[in-house]
């Protein structure tokens, strides 16, 4: 067998292969996915206009929403909140859009996802103990990934997680650490997520 | 009116290169489902920048890279909760065995799925894609006297293990 007849053989070996997927689902995604870039400029923009907002969070309050009184007060911040390290949108329908772009000020980042009804830990100096955050052993791959819908890596370094709390069973927090990884000879640091048993010394 | 113009570029991009995408992404990580999912969210970043991918010189291959690199950041997230699939026994692993069932060469297929992933990729990349080395060296960060090394280790492992199949077909 030459080489001509083997890449014939591996091309005609997968010639049935063919995409699913209608073009508009393809382009109705691509235009949520430029909103979602065109938000986040927004969000940094307005952060210089509101720097300097208490506990070091800034605090970006959308026209016609109430202002906030404290960064990470339960239930009291607005849509977006944001620090120059990292973004967090609550949606109308409950989803979580969080954006990591330095890993800084995880207290803050903990209070903010409490306070938008996420049970969470957030740690990025290690694990937190494992006798107070217990894993989750139940979680599976699909249910990971109706928790992680869209979880990316931009070019710019920024992690993009949206989390749907709706779909947590009940009792079940998240815990987000970053851990130092190594692919293809290349390592460096990596957001991870694990589903935890909600506790109050876990996920408050 | 520009912009549906630009929808048609694209819609027309689409549907000439989606097929060979996931061909060439199915086969550089072995799992037909998640290539699917990973070459559908590629092509929806390619819209969203698609005036930039529009001028790139290979836009099917800007599509897999990114593609391979969701792959990548997936299977960071994961890693410990999913198990690599062992390639010696890929032949009978569930995605291979319903795709041999209505689309894939099982025998091919555990051929592919034996062969180390970067030789695996580089054969993807040249045989299905139909890069040439240059690019193909583009898109995988390596040089192009690596893609050739991987290549021609690639097709020797093939043959070796393909031949023995094919004399039998032959036989019968």
């Amino acid at each position: 067998m030459n080489d001509n007849e083997l890449s014939s053989l591996v091309r005609e070996s997968v010639a049935d292969i063919r995409s699913s997927t209608p073009v508009d689902q393809i382009i109705s995604r691509g235009h949520a996915v430029r909103a979602w870039r065109r938000r986040v400029p927004a969000a940094a923009g307005a952060l210089v206009m509101a720097g300097g907002a208490a506990l070091g969070v800034t605090v970006l309050a959308p026209s016609g929403h109430p202002a906030p009184t404290a960064a990470g007060k339960a239930g009291s911040h607005p849509a977006v909140v944001g620090l120059a390290a990292w973004t967090v949108a609550k949606q109308a329908n409950g989803d979580i859009d969080v954006t990591i772009k330095q890993f800084q000020h995880p207290a803050q980042l903990q209070a903010t996802l409490r306070a938008d009804g996420l049970p969470a830990s957030v740690s990025f100096s290690g694990h937190p103990d494992s006798a107070v955050c217990q894993p989750y052993r139940n979680a599976g791959p699909n249910l990971n990934r109706s928790i992680y819908a869209s979880f990316y890596l931009a070019s710019n370094g920024s992690y993009f997680l949206t989390i749907h709390p709706s779909l947590l069973p009940s009792g079940v927090g998240l815990s987000i650490t970053v851990e130092k990884i190594k692919v293809k000879g290349l390592s460096g640091p990596a957001v991870a997520l694990r589903q935890v048993y909600a506790s109050l010394q876990c996920t408050g | 009116m520009v912009v549906r113009t630009q929808q048609q570029d694209f819609a027309e991009f689409y549907r000439s290169a989606a097929d060979e995408c996931l061909r060439t992404v199915a086969v550089s990580i072995g799992d037909q489902g998640t290539a699917q999912e990973l070459v559908d969210e590629a092509f929806a970043r390619a819209w969203a920048s698609w005036r930039t991918v529009s001028r790139h010189p290979a836009p099917e291959a800007w599509v897999v890279r990114t593609a391979l690199n969701a792959g990548i950041s997936r299977w960071r997230r994961r890693r410990r909760e999913v198990s690599v699939p062992d390639p010696a026994r890929a032949a009978d692993l569930p995605a291979a065995s319903e795709a041999s069932a209505s689309q894939v060469d099982p025998q091919i297929m555990a051929a592919l799925m034996r062969l180390p992933a970067r030789q695996r990729e580089v054969v993807a990349l040249r045989l299905i894609l139909d890069l040439d080395t240059a690019r193909t060296a583009e898109v995988l960060g390596i040089a192009p006297g690596t893609v050739m090394a991987h290549m021609g280790r690639a097709m020797a492992a093939l043959r070796l293990d393909l031949q023995p199949e094919l004399q039998q077909e032959n036989r019968s």
